[in-house]
């Protein structure tokens, strides 16, 4: 127990974060909690419990990120695992189907190992490059063709969705360029999910009290374009004020900030476009009041390799 | 010792394997909890079925539930049969009844009647993936020679896809264990507690 607590340097920016995180949760609930005593509805309920699950899902984040590095890894690979398995659970694939599966997860701990290890060039070219490749090649080998098409376009896009995209949340932990010159990748993490979630909220609180025009009618009901641009305004304003978790100045903090929240939208959209594919409202209901694992990882899917990407150029031409 | 080694395997292995590598929800299991004798009936599709029901199943009476097993397939070798014995805690009894001195549902009923629990598979072997085939009538025979006994639906759904019929590798698959209430039967007619037991683990279907 020692040990893994003796790796805790909690910077100064990482404590506050935790405190506001704290206090946003704190806040939520006793206002939920008071609004439904006066008024008691439908929504008010929904809002508890998806409180509740965030209370959970907060406090694991939390102490995966203060604790041993190790140990954040093995939790942000059970997270992927959990999103594959999701997946495959939701869209029906075919038998022969298995034993590829079986690889697929294989490269869960692959590609976190590489996360570890900081091999960047192999890390980033594992999945994009070398599985695109051999699952498809190992789907020919079971030998069965019918509907092959299908099961080749699924399985590297979750594998990119669900691995390599949450894999650079990973990759940002001990990566060395993220933490040297006062930059504390552990920092940058933090940042990146607390913007992340923020959008998703601020997206869902303007379009449920603004809400009137849809932006995409067909797919998902519940977007609507005052959602869309409150949340990105909202986002890019409360990056500007969380800006002291990274190393960059106020106009490149706007613009991640509004282009994570972006980003985070078409997550969003694209996951709802498949569970409408499948006629699912949720992928599982694994989290209370939020639905699956992948319900709520949508987002952060499509954000952290962007998020990645953008605060290594900017530090590199720094 | 045989109720530590079966707590072991069951209560803290497997239980934990398929909670957080399988995905398997159990869902109202709690309703076993403060019952001392029951008989479980369940779909059954995979081998993976009776792992997920023992390790259900309280700790405290672990050793007390004996999955029923076909002798011919299970007993082959020696071997086999013993760990069926020790590990699984089965009991092996033989398919047809065509021996007087053997008769599977005499075995089955001494087991019940020396208050021991037992885990049925009424529609008799593994079916086709997912299609619930009728119930077999050694199930209602022995029902109507124990009227008391709770008998307990169980709905397996979709835990056979992470050990299909004819596979070796365990993939994780979202599934999960359903368990029903006890199935209160109206009439002992040997045709009405089939369509009562099987309508009762129907029910579970969502």
């Amino acid at each position: 127990m020692n040990k893994i607590f003796n790796s805790i340097d909690l910077i100064p920016e990482i404590q506050w974060v935790i405190a506001i995180i704290l206090m946003i949760l704190v806040i939520a609930t006793t206002l939920f909690w008071i609004w439904g005593m006066i008024k008691p509805s439908k929504l008010v309920d929904e809002m508890q419990i998806r409180t509740r699950s965030w209370w959970i899902m907060c406090s694991i984040f939390v102490f995966a990120s203060v604790v041993d590095p190790v140990i954040t890894y093995l939790a942000l690979g059970f997270l992927s695992f959990l999103t594959l398995r999701e997946i495959y659970s939701l869209l029906s694939l075919r038998e022969t189907d298995r034993s590829v599966l079986f690889f697929c997860y294989l490269s869960i701990p692959i590609q976190y190992f590489l996360a570890f290890k900081g091999y960047y060039t192999l890390f980033l070219i594992f999945i994009p490059v070398f599985m695109f490749i051999i699952i498809p090649f190992l789907l020919v080998l079971t030998g069965e063709t019918k509907d092959i098409i299908r099961t080749m376009c699924i399985l590297p896009t979750s594998l990119m969705l669900g691995v390599f995209g949450i894999s650079h949340l990973a990759l940002l932990i001990n990566f060395p360029e993220m933490n040297s010159n006062g930059v504390s990748g552990k920092a940058l993490l933090l940042f990146l999910i607390f913007i992340t979630e923020a959008n998703d909220i601020m997206q869902f609180v303007w379009g449920k009290i603004f809400g009137k025009h849809k932006i995409l009618p067909k797919v998902s009901p519940n977007k609507t374009w005052e959602g869309f641009i409150g949340g990105v305004i909202s986002t890019a304003i409360i990056g500007y004020f969380m800006g002291f978790l990274t190393p960059l100045n106020s106009w490149q903090l706007i613009l991640l900030s509004g282009s994570i929240a972006i980003f985070g939208f078409m997550g969003d959209a694209i996951m709802s476009a498949v569970k409408r594919d499948f006629g699912v409202k949720d992928m599982s209901n694994a989290i209370p009041g939020h639905g699956g694992i992948l319900d709520r990882v949508d987002s952060l899917s499509t954000t952290a390799s962007p998020f990645f990407h953008m605060i290594y150029f900017i530090i590199l031409s720094a | 010792m045989k109720k530590i080694i079966l707590i072991i395997i069951y209560s803290v292995f497997w239980r934990n394997f398929l909670k957080i590598f399988i995905g398997l929800s159990y869902i109202n299991n709690k309703s076993l909890k403060n019952k001392k004798q029951f008989i479980l009936i369940a779909n059954h599709n995979s081998h993976m079925d009776t792992m997920a029901i023992m390790s259900a199943i309280p700790s405290k009476y672990i050793h007390k539930v004996h999955p029923i097993a076909a002798v011919d397939f299970f007993g082959g070798s020696t071997v086999k049969k013993f760990l069926m014995r020790y590990l699984v805690n089965a009991t092996l009894i033989k398919r047809d009844r065509n021996d007087p001195n053997n008769d599977p549902i005499d075995s089955m009923d001494k087991m019940v009647k020396k208050s021991r629990s037992l885990i049925l598979y009424p529609e008799g072997s593994r079916g086709t993936a997912g299609v619930m085939t009728n119930f077999k009538k050694g199930l209602a025979y022995l029902i109507q020679r124990n009227q008391d006994v709770n008998v307990i639906p169980v709905y397996l759904e979709n835990i056979y896809k992470t050990l299909p019929k004819g596979k070796k590798l365990i993939l994780p698959y979202n599934c999960s264990i359903r368990f029903g209430d006890p199935i209160k039967f109206e009439s002992y007619e040997l045709e009405d507690i089939l369509t009562t037991s099987e309508k009762a683990l129907k029910k579970l279907i969502i």
